[in-house]
């Protein structure tokens, strides 16, 4: 029998095939069930208009009991966009990718939380201690305790 | 060696004396940390210090020239800062004047940094401050505070990372020590690092075994309602023919949240909580009760829950919704259909997006810290 994760995974990715992903966001790659790709891109007005971004889920065999690893893709002609919550190694800050992780959120909920945290940005910048963490960011994000101290954005 | 309680040797004053214990041995002179107790006669620390004195042709290494020629380099730099910062002397004055002397000789060259040379251990030892303050035209205190190796080395240490140290510096009561202090970035780096690994205050609180094994179980039948719904985990519905038995077990939490029992147990294991509401099985850091409204103070560092306008423009705040059934997916797309957060400082994202959230901002609060696993 399938574990619990791939299981799920593969319902999920069965309702993105049929139901298609939310607008903005479109699948790339999930050919198993370790590493899939999305494009997200902001619609209507935002500062990050006409800008795409690659997305990263790495999934391990403890999914949905734990998060997966996300990232924005970085090198090879992608960037990470430029957010006080997003790296320039890629890695985000986001409570829900850490510590406010649920098994209810799915890899779309996932999508479309982080286009709405690029939406409602205010102003493009990288987060203030941006350098010192990428010097010393491990490759995984997940192994990265964040603070979400900042609710204002 | 006699019964007599072993002397210590203080390596900035080059002396015996009996160490302050407070609670580390320090110098009763001096207040320095570096001392050793003598108790091998083999390993006398007084040799070890003649030692340095007297012997050190063949002890220095290729290179320590150049070594102690940018030391200087240094140490030059940072008394003229200190002499910008306190008082205009003319420097002209201090060529023959009060300056510290670090001499070394090397087989047949001799190093000579700074000017003078000093008979170390009989005078005070001058405070970080007091050594900054002096500067060159010390005049009627000629002679007084010649420095030793070690504590040049901090005094080095605060002259490279001035700001904040030198006030530590001026109380004796808060002598610094070399291992205080970090040599660079990287190091300070990994300092902040080991300090956050080491707070668990965040970290989801598992349920305890006894929790666990105490929640209802029930086999699904014929007729059950639960047949119509889903776990919210594996987003399965419910039914009675499974390959796995244990899949016909539901565990319905106190919030009335029904999972399958193999399902939930893993989750349990690692959050106390509903994953749908998370209703608190066990209290949970930074948990707001219900009924209290979490302040929605921008400044309030790690409040995650309050505000619409959240992180993630409120979708991913959760923490509002703690007891409410509607839970996670309410906190998660409300937004869209105009709110249902508690907060009172917006009622909607698209307010929020123009124009109530940055208050936080520019106030010196960085909006992530972060720290690793391991």
């Amino acid at each position: 029998m399938a574990s619990i994760s791939a299981r799920r995974l593969s319902k999920e990715l069965t309702e993105i095939k049929n139901e298609g992903c939310p607008v903005g966001i479109n699948l790339v790659k999930a050919d198993d069930f370790s590493t899939w790709l999305f494009t997200i891109e902001v619609m209507g007005e935002s500062l990050y208009q006409g800008e795409k971004y690659t997305l990263q889920f790495r999934f391990d065999s403890s999914y949905p009991i734990s998060s997966p690893a996300v990232q924005f893709v970085v090198g090879d002609g992608h960037t990470s966009p430029v957010h006080p919550h997003v790296y320039s190694n890629g890695h985000i800050c986001a409570s829900i990718l850490g510590n406010e992780w649920s098994p209810v959120l799915s890899v779309v909920a996932v999508c479309v939380t982080l286009q709405s945290m690029l939406a409602s940005c205010k102003k493009k910048e990288r987060p203030p201690d941006n350098d010192r963490y990428v010097r010393n960011a491990p490759d995984n994000p997940k192994k990265t305790r964040f603070h979400y101290d900042d609710d204002t954005v | 060696m006699s019964s007599r309680e072993p002397l210590w040797f203080c390596h900035e004053c080059h002396a015996e004396m009996r160490p302050l214990m407070v609670p580390d041995p320090a110098c009763a002179s001096c207040r320095g940390s570096f001392v050793e107790r003598m108790e091998d006669p083999a390993n006398d620390p007084r040799d070890f210090a003649h030692f340095h004195n007297a012997d050190m042709d063949d002890g220095m290494p290729p290179g320590m020239d150049t070594f102690l020629l940018s030391l200087q380099t240094l140490i030059d730099r940072g008394i003229a800062e200190g002499r910008e910062q306190t008082s205009r002397v003319s420097p002209e004055d201090g060529i023959s004047g009060n300056r510290f002397t670090f001499q070394i000789r090397t087989g047949s060259s001799q190093s000579s940094i700074g000017g003078r040379s000093g008979n170390g251990g009989t005078e005070p030892i001058p405070t970080m401050s007091e050594f900054l303050r002096r500067g060159p035209a010390g005049g009627g205190r000629n002679g007084r505070g010649t420095i030793t190796g070690p504590l040049m080395a901090q005094y080095l240490m605060a002259l490279l990372g001035r700001d904040g140290l030198l006030g530590a510096f001026g109380d004796p009561a808060m002598e610094g020590r070399m291992g205080d202090y970090v040599f660079n970035q990287e190091a300070l780096d990994q300092i902040i690092t080991q300090l956050m690994e080491n707070s668990n205050a965040h970290r989801p609180v598992p349920a305890t075994e006894e929790i666990i094994n105490n929640l209802p179980r029930e086999v699904l039948e014929q007729q059950s309602p639960l047949l119509e719904r889903d776990c919210a985990v594996c987003k399965e519905q419910f039914k009675l023919e499974t390959e796995d038995p244990d899949e016909q077990l539901v565990i319905t939490l106190p919030c009335k949240h029904p999972f399958h029992e193999p399902c939930i147990i893993p989750w349990l294991k690692s959050s106390g909580t509903c994953p749908v509401c998370r209703h608190a099985l066990v209290p949970q850091p930074e948990h707001h009760p219900p009924g209290t409204t979490p302040s929605p103070g921008p400044n309030s560092r790690h409040d995650r829950s309050p505000s619409p306008s959240s992180r993630n423009g409120g979708r991913s705040s959760f923490r509002d919704n703690g007891q409410d059934t509607s839970g996670i997916f309410q906190s998660l797309f409300g937004s869209f259909v105009g709110g249902g957060h508690n907060s009172g400082s917006s009622s909607g994202r698209s307010n929020s997006n123009s124009s109530s959230a940055p208050q936080g901002r520019g106030n010196g609060h960085l909006p992530g810290g972060w720290e690793e696993l391991d």
